[in-house]
């Protein structure tokens, strides 16, 4: 009997591999996937844990789910701070990126729950929950709007015609600088892919060493996979930071080239006051 | 598939997996030992810079990609 029940807990008869999602059902003719639903379920799930903690957030510190939103704010707009220059940038843009960091981090780590996989099955063969980062499509559109967002951004703080002028080195007469402009403008694109592959890759890719090992601890399984479990809380973690570290850094680099004007003249030292300097110092 | 007069198919697709696994995580490897080779180094010259160096460490997941991606195309291959 016990081996009838340990025999429960041990994996089908090969490793379930999941690249793609499965079609659930449809809705006026749109097709919904297990991983729309569950991205579905992660957005509300964030939602209410962000406008609560929003809510509870006092001046003096508060232990609990409160102490951890407000310890990721804090690192991403100290991030936002430390790349973009000054404080009231940070903040008036951190909204989007905590956002942002918290979904792809909630779903990232909602991906390891035991609910996922061949356990709670929709047809009695097709899962009935997916991760939402898991899923090419689901990384694609998180990657395409935050580009669309960056560049939203960039336009608002310098205006659409210095933001297009960035791209190309000269004027536009030029024909090399005109082709070299182009290119650059399609190469920004290839952003969109990079952000994409890294965050679906790293999800996916993780997903399946569990379940490998999952199934090569036949009764063991809880054993074998905990240390990958752990390994992917890490790694979902890590990638949520470096999706929203890239998207920073795409802004401040095409922010930063309007500002040149302002801090010429403060921070470098004129050709008397070098002079100066040199005099000062040999005369002493 | 590759036929031999000793009727033996060789399957090509696993062949192109080994290999194409064998040859694409040489680059990332490599690359990944020479930012840390740089890292320690740098903080060999001047040990307080290992406060703000240690954050640039995750240039490696810009790396890991390459290597991701080779691993992911095991599954495309049939």
């Amino acid at each position: 009997m016990l081996s009838n029940l340990l025999s429960r807990f041990a994996a089908e008869s090969e490793p379930a591999v999941h690249i793609t999602p499965s079609d659930l059902f449809q809705i006026n003719g749109v097709t919904i996937t297990n991983s729309m639903l569950y991205g579905a379920i992660c957005s509300v799930l964030i939602l209410i844990v962000l406008i609560t903690v929003g809510r509870r957030a006092t001046v003096k510190p508060k232990r609990g789910l409160t102490q951890f939103v407000e310890v990721g704010t804090d690192f991403i707009t100290n991030l936002l701070e430390t790349t973009l220059g000054d404080r009231e940038k940070a903040l008036k843009y951190s909204p989007y990126f905590v956002s942002i960091f918290f979904f792809i981090m909630l779903s990232n780590w909602l991906g390891l729950l035991p609910v996922i996989g061949e356990a709670f099955t929709y047809n009695g063969h097709e899962p009935l929950f997916r991760p939402f980062t898991a899923d090419l499509n689901g990384t694609l559109a998180t990657a395409t709007i935050a580009w669309v967002m960056v560049q939203f951004f960039a336009i608002r703080e310098s205006g659409p015609i210095n933001h297009l002028k960035h791209y190309f080195n000269g004027s536009f007469k030029n024909p090399i600088t005109l082709l070299l402009g182009i290119f650059e403008m399609f190469s920004d694109l290839t952003r969109i892919a990079s952000l994409a592959l890294r965050l679906f890759l790293n999800v996916a890719i993780g997903e399946i060493i569990i379940s490998v090992f999952a199934f090569l601890g036949k009764f063991a399984a809880p054993i074998t996979a905990l240390p990958f479990t752990m390994l992917e809380l890490f790694v979902g973690a890590l990638q949520a930071y470096i999706f929203v570290m890239l998207s920073i850094m795409y802004l401040a680099v095409a922010v930063k080239h309007g500002d040149h004007d302002e801090h010429g003249e403060e921070d470098h030292l004129t050709l008397e006051e070098v002079a100066n300097l040199e005099v000062g110092k040999a005369s002493n | 598939m590759i036929y031999f007069a000793a009727e033996e198919a060789i399957n090509t697709a696993v062949l192109a997996k080994g290999i194409m696994m064998g040859f694409g995580m040489i680059g990332p490897a490599i690359g990944i030992g020479l930012i840390g080779n740089a890292f320690m180094t740098a903080v060999g010259r001047n040990p307080e810079s290992s406060k703000f160096l240690g954050q640039i460490l995750v240039i490696i997941a810009i790396i890991e990609l390459m290597a991701l991606l080779v691993f992911a195309s095991l599954f495309i291959i049939k």
